[in-house]
């Protein structure tokens, strides 16, 4: 039995920040991303992570675990690093020396302040891609689904096809693991037939999934038609449907948010 | 009142009706099963009995709305849950609370209604305090619990299932057919389509469909006393009767006429063997999901299991236990965590890791795995990936590394010399009971479901495996397909092959074998004493 497939990184625990609408959340988010790009000199940045630091303890999402989501992102660190630290250039005007850089080989050079604003660029982009995590962390994908939905809901207006969009995405949410352990399923019973798949050249390679992906295809083609009448005969009909979870939001709780966003926009903009 | 009236079906395109003159009615409270064979129309019925389509000639009527009258729609779909077979083709959400809720959210229900309804379907059906689980966690069992909860909030006065217990184990299989009742005594109408006949002596009435047409209505006993009927409509076969398949196959033993003889006529001497036999062999054989922070999570546990050329072993255990994990370790498919599984050929010479191809694997549902454009060339997918085929230019040569030992080794029986493709596509079809003529050209997607699942086979026994392992090989099938593949099964023994079947079905396969065995807590063992399966 394969086992199923790992998917989103939602952490479940029950803590202000999990019991937390989702929409708000959404808005929270934004507004701490904004504030994060006005801030321009250390202190501001600091404030900013002292208060994610806090966010992280109020979500109780382990801080190693947190850690291993960056790794990812080591190499564009790196690279920013770099790419601010150091410099290649030819012109003599721009020498590192004059700009106050030491000079390493000929006119490639270490640049001290550039350096210094490389690391500052460093902790922005690892502190942005935290609080977007963070909301993953303390979110469901069905949680982060609904609010992308609600928000998607006065586009009715436009005739947009809100409710359909919305089972869509519940449906890819539900598909998305069981199609990959069918994958698996076909793939090993055609290993079991002699199929290798990490042989040969590129095309060979390529070809050897055709005995994959028809099956494959061929099964949620199938699949699709099935669930659409299973659907239909439960009388959706994409329109004149009630929610059971009808998300309703209290308005102090929306002001608050509102008001902590706009601070954090503030904040950003005086520091 | 759920009434037929004189009701014929045709797809369109298709040169026979899929039903013709339907007539029949159920009341609300009646449990009444319908039997037919695959391809005899049940779910053509089961989808016109729910508006899903509306019939060619004649009407469909619940209590006084017709299908065809738009109006009505949804209230006929509301008055009549239709269950299907697999839980997967009927689940539409990531949560079990919104997939109970999907059905009154579509009726327009208010919120606190619909959150009523939720509540005392789920617990009709014993899932309460799974609210919040993602329904792909749940059990086959569960999920299928899940989707009869899903019907039950939209409150029907009729239930019309479809075979809704073919993918569960006896245990879900026992506990569904349990809340079938419950549903039954609360004044649900309720009609059960299937192929099994276990369901029939419950009924209060038997309704039986072949070839379209209703040719059966009325008491349970009387029909299932009737041997020559039930053959008749291909609700049961008497094993005796059956030609044999492999032609080259010696005369077997005349069996008793019982329908489930208490063990196979072990008693028919294989043919005389002058070499060695093969034996597949799993040495302490371990499977374990490493976890960082528990202790590993073992799935097989120090198991051994010798499977003797020409030998039939059954290995039984309940859903979820490890019997497929199993199978491909033995396939040489997952690498085990510890022991090994190796083939010793009989002589002095140290046994072989199996490699994949090295024992034939037909998995669960093996349809699902056909992907050529032509029935002959799926068959010679895995002879070809194994070098198997007589060479007939340069494409086939360098194929064949993984079985090079194979190839040339002089004490294997089966492999005299390579045949060419058509030769042993040609084989492989008669091995199955399929015209070679006829199929060979079609596509596989044109066959039927029975014709698939043979074909599917075929291209597993086209591969010349001394060891034939077989995933709940009767899934599915009908009284004709599983005595198919009985008969398989005895013709492959008899040609020394070893067969391992692994299914939960004792009731299909207990007493048959050479050995029994379940699978517990990562070990086999005997099965006990008791001999469960003679009811």
């Amino acid at each position: 039995m394969a086992a199923v497939m790992p998917f989103g990184n939602y952490i479940d625990a029950d803590t202000p920040l999990h019991r937390l609408d989702t929409r708000l959340k959404l808005l929270l988010l934004v507004g701490y991303v904004t504030g994060l790009f006005l801030v321009d000199h250390w202190l501001g940045l600091a404030l900013f992570c002292a208060l994610l630091l806090a966010a992280y303890l109020t979500a109780r999402v382990p801080l190693a675990f947190a850690l291993r989501g960056l790794v990812p992102l080591a190499v564009i660190l790196v690279f920013v690093l770099l790419a601010n630290g150091f410099s290649f250039s030819l012109d003599p005007l721009a020498l590192p020396s004059a700009q106050s850089g030491v000079s390493l080989i000929g006119s490639f050079g270490l640049l001290p302040l550039g350096l210094l604003r490389g690391c500052f660029l460093v902790v922005r982009i690892v502190a942005l891609f935290s609080a977007a995590s963070l909301l993953t962390y303390t979110s469901s994908l069905v949680q982060l689904s609904d609010a992308l939905v609600s928000l998607l809901r006065p586009l009715a207006v436009l005739r947009l096809p809100t409710e359909d969009i919305a089972m869509m995405f519940s449906i890819a949410l539900r598909f998305i693991p069981l199609t990959a352990s069918e994958a698996e399923r076909i793939m090993v019973a055609q290993q079991a037939r002699g199929a290798v798949f990490d042989r040969g050249g590129p095309l060979r390679r390529a070809r050897a999934w055709l005995p994959v992906l028809v099956p494959l295809f061929v099964k949620l083609f199938r699949r699709a038609d099935r669930l659409a009448a299973a659907m239909e005969a439960r009388c959706y009909a994409g329109k004149g449907r009630t929610h059971l979870r009808a998300q309703t939001l209290r308005a102090s709780r929306v002001l608050l948010a509102l008001l902590s966003a706009a601070a954090l926009v503030v904040l950003g903009v005086w520091l | 009142m759920l009434k037929f009236d004189d009701v014929s079906f045709a797809y369109p395109g298709a040169a026979q009706p899929a039903l013709a003159g339907v007539s029949l009615t159920l009341q609300p409270g009646r449990y009444k099963v319908l039997l037919g064979a695959n391809g005899s129309g049940k779910s053509t019925l089961a989808s016109l009995a729910n508006g899903l389509l509306l019939p060619s000639s004649g009407h469909v009527e619940v209590d006084g709305m017709d299908s065809g009258a738009a109006d009505t729609l949804h209230k006929l779909r509301s008055a009549v849950g239709l269950v299907a077979q697999d839980p997967d083709d009927q689940l539409v959400s990531t949560l079990v609370l919104d997939e109970v809720a999907f059905g009154p959210e579509n009726l327009g229900l208010p919120p606190a209604e619909i959150a009523k309804r939720v509540e005392t379907a789920l617990r009709s059906v014993r899932l309460q305090g799974l609210e919040r689980r993602d329904p792909n966690t749940l059990s086959g069992g569960q999920k299928q619990r899940l989707v009869l909860a899903a019907i039950l909030a939209m409150q029907p006065r009729y239930l019309v299932l479809d075979e809704p217990t073919a993918m569960l184990d006896a245990e879900a299989c026992a506990e569904f057919t349990a809340l079938i009742a419950e549903q039954r005594h609360q004044g649900s109408g309720i009609l059960h389509i299937t192929h099994d006949l276990h369901f029939a002596t419950d009924a209060d009435e038997l309704l039986v469909l072949a070839a379209g047409r209703l040719v059966y209505a009325g008491e349970p006993a009387a029909l299932l006393a009737d041997a020559e009927a039930l053959g008749r409509w291909g609700l049961a076969v008497a094993e005796v009767a059956e030609g044999d398949i492999a032609a080259a196959a010696p005369a077997a033993a005349p069996l008793p006429p019982q329908p489930r003889p208490p063990s196979r006529p072990a008693a028919a001497p294989l043919p005389p063997q002058p070499r060695p036999s093969p034996a597949l062999r799993l040495d302490n054989l371990s499977y374990y999901y490493p976890s960082v922070t528990a202790a590993p999570d073992y799935v097989i546990k120090g198991l051994s299991l010798v499977v003797k050329a020409g030998s039939y072993t059954l290995i039984t255990g309940s859903s979820g236990v490890g019997k497929s994990t199993l199978l491909r370790l033995a396939a040489g498919l997952l690498k085990p965590s510890a022991g090994s599984v190796s083939i010793a050929d009989g002589t002095s010479q140290a046994p072989t890791a199996v490699v994949p191809g090295a024992v034939g694997l037909v998995f669960q549902s093996p349809e699902d795995q056909l992907f050529a454009a032509t029935v002959a060339e799926d068959i010679a997918f895995g002879p070809r990936n194994l070098g198997l085929l007589a060479v007939s230019g340069k494409k086939a040569r360098g194929r064949g590394r993984r079985r090079k030992t194979a190839d040339n080794d002089p004490v294997d029986p089966r492999l005299p010399t390579p045949l060419s493709e058509a030769e042993l596509v040609a084989e492989a079809l008669q091995q199955v009971g399929l015209d070679a003529r006829a199929f060979m050209e079609r596509s596989p997607f044109t066959l039927s479901g029975g014709e698939m699942r043979r074909l599917a086979i075929a291209g597993v026994l086209a591969m010349r495996p001394r060891f034939l392992l077989l995933d709940e090989p009767t899934a599915g099938l009908d009284a004709q397909g599983r005595a198919f593949i009985h008969r398989l099964i005895a013709a492959e023994l008899r040609q020394g092959v070893a067969v391992v079947v692994v299914s939960h079905d004792l009731l299909e396969f207990g007493g048959r074998a050479d050995q029994h065995l379940q699978l517990v807590a990562g070990r086999l063992r005997p099965l006990e004493e008791g001999r469960p399966w003679q009811l």
